[in-house]
């Protein structure tokens, strides 16, 4: 079993390496990706020095948290594209019948499958969360914290994207909810909780899971609390448990278009 | 001007086709406002109060309209189309064509997403109409003008993409020059009026872009004055005009680099 999980890991470094190089052969356009990326995710720093000139604070978030919540949002978008890109594009592998290729490898279908690809850009957003981060005040705890939170907030994220693209197992244009519901997380997370109030609130503890990826985590990094810590980790393990389930459940109706393709 | 006619006429009768996936386009506009009128509720303790001179109602009903002009331009769409073109040659395709690459671009992008304006634009009205209970006071010659403005602002919007994303001819993906722009555009033009940046900075910022492609129209929609609605118009026929030079100077410079092996 543990051999089995540490070939797995193997793998997935494997494909993100060779995607990588790929991507490394035009070093022009894949530095320029990363550094416009920075420089993109920036402004949202200008809008909110703007807000912050109009009132003080939003809720219990300050400047400072403010910006910890933006920075934490782009590491866990950066985290989950550049690591798992596939799982945003899961409808279209799996309306094409381009799973075939990962169904006869000897190895995990779901993890093969979301990490044969990166989006390089996805390293501007990392480099631009820690950046951020090193402007809000280093110390060694909230480093790691920053990190695991990165890591959770990033799985979840992944996790929503596979379940909603899974429903292409059943129903057609399923892409189209996927996408409204990823566009949904990441908009939503770079505003802080106090502006949102009643059910919207609760539907982001909840169902979309926004204030367990990036709220909860906020306020962990800014004043430790163990019961939230456990919520998040836990959280992100039942969400990966859900995904695995109505993902193998949906390959039991997925039928081989025989399409002919390599892997290069 | 008759064959780009067609063109147009072609993609909207493409994109009636499809009017569900454009309704449903329509939840990632809604979302989006939602957002917005959120932080402008939480900013605004009393509706009646006035910041950098607007109130609660038109600082929404100005979110609403610049929303529609960017979220109804479909500027990635454009975007990825073109750099894909230049990427992988297919736009040897159109040179031997009877248009321009540019024109047909234009035509093609405004065929296909005139729909999606128009559904953006009533279905926007009447999200803005359930939050806030009614509209700013104008006559319906002065929303014809308003739309005119729309019109114009994303004619200007798709020329500026088109430019950007052709520098793909020089450096093979103009992706991230678009992302740059778009997050400008946000910030400077569609989240805040221009009224909310310094002085010094809003000189500037009435002769960029943003003047004519966000601003203008929706400050016309929650504080129309006739002297306004002459002054955008112009400058967006002077922006069109600009733009659509800096397109054919890149394109025709750019074209010369094409290499394309036979298959």
């Amino acid at each position: 079993m543990l051999m089995a999980v540490r070939n797995q890991i193997k793998v997935i470094f494997l494909s993100i390496k060779y995607a990588l190089m790929r991507e490394l052969l035009n070093k022009t356009t894949f530095l320029s990706n990363v550094i416009f990326m920075v420089l993109n995710n920036s402004s949202m720093i200008i809008q909110w020095l703007i807000l912050f000139s109009i009132r003080d604070n939003f809720g219990d978030y300050g400047l400072k948290q403010v910006i910890l919540l933006i920075g934490l949002s782009s590491s866990i978008y950066g985290f989950a594209h550049f690591f798992f890109e596939k799982s945003f594009k899961l409808s279209e592998t799996i309306n094409t019948g381009k799973l075939d290729a990962y169904i006869v490898q000897p190895k995990n279908i779901l993890l093969s499958t979301i990490t044969s690809d990166i989006q390089v850009s996805a390293l501007g957003d990392l480099l631009f969360g820690l950046i951020v981060y090193l402007f809000y005040g280093f110390s060694f705890p909230s480093f790691i914290l920053y990190y695991i939170f990165t890591m959770t907030g990033g799985l979840i994220l992944v996790c929503i994207s596979v379940i909603f693209h899974s429903l292409s197992f059943w129903f057609n244009n399923a892409d189209l909810g996927a996408d409204t519901i990823n566009n949904m997380m990441i908009n939503v997370s770079t505003y802080p909780d106090s502006i949102f109030k009643g059910a919207v609130k609760w539907l982001l503890f909840t169902i979309i899971p926004v204030g367990i990826a990036n709220y909860i985590p906020v306020k962990i990094i800014t004043s430790f609390n163990p019961y939230l810590f456990i919520i998040n980790i836990s959280v992100c393990l039942l969400f990966i448990v859900i995904t695995f389930i109505i993902f193998y459940k949906g390959l039991r109706r997925y039928s081989s278009s025989n399409l002919m393709s390599a892997r290069i | 001007m008759k064959k780009y006619l067609f063109i147009i006429k072609t993609e909207i009768m493409s994109n009636l086709q499809y009017i569900f996936n454009v309704i449903f386009g329509y939840v990632g506009y809604f979302i989006l406002l939602f957002i917005l009128f959120n932080l402008w509720k939480y900013l605004y303790s009393d509706p009646n109060e006035l910041i950098n001179g607007y109130s609660m109602s038109q600082m929404m009903w100005y979110v609403v309209i610049t929303e529609i002009l960017w979220m109804a331009l479909g500027g990635k769409k454009l975007n990825t189309k073109i750099c894909n073109d230049v990427k992988s040659g297919n736009i040897t395709y159109n040179i031997n064509k009877p248009y321009s690459y540019i024109g047909y671009s234009l035509s093609t992008h405004l065929g296909d997403i005139l729909v999606k304006g128009v559904v953006y634009f009533l279905l926007g009205m009447l999200t803005g109409l359930i939050f806030l209970g009614k509209f700013p006071s104008l006559n319906i010659i002065q929303v014809i003008v308003v739309i005119i403005t729309m019109f114009l602002a994303t004619i200007i919007s798709i020329l500026i993409i088109m430019a950007l994303s052709l520098v793909a001819f020089f450096i093979e993906d103009a992706t991230p020059f678009y992302w740059v722009y778009s997050k400008l555009i946000l910030i400077l033009g569609t989240i805040f009026p221009i009224e909310y940046f310094p002085v010094i900075f809003q000189k500037i910022l009435n002769f960029s872009p943003i003047y004519v492609v966000s601003y203008g129209p929706a400050k016309l929609f929650v504080d129309f004055s006739w002297k306004s609605a002459v002054v955008i118009i112009i400058a967006q026929i002077i922006y069109i005009f600009i733009a659509y030079i800096i397109c054919q100077i890149i394109y025709k410079k750019g074209v010369k680099r094409i290499n394309v092996n036979g298959g």
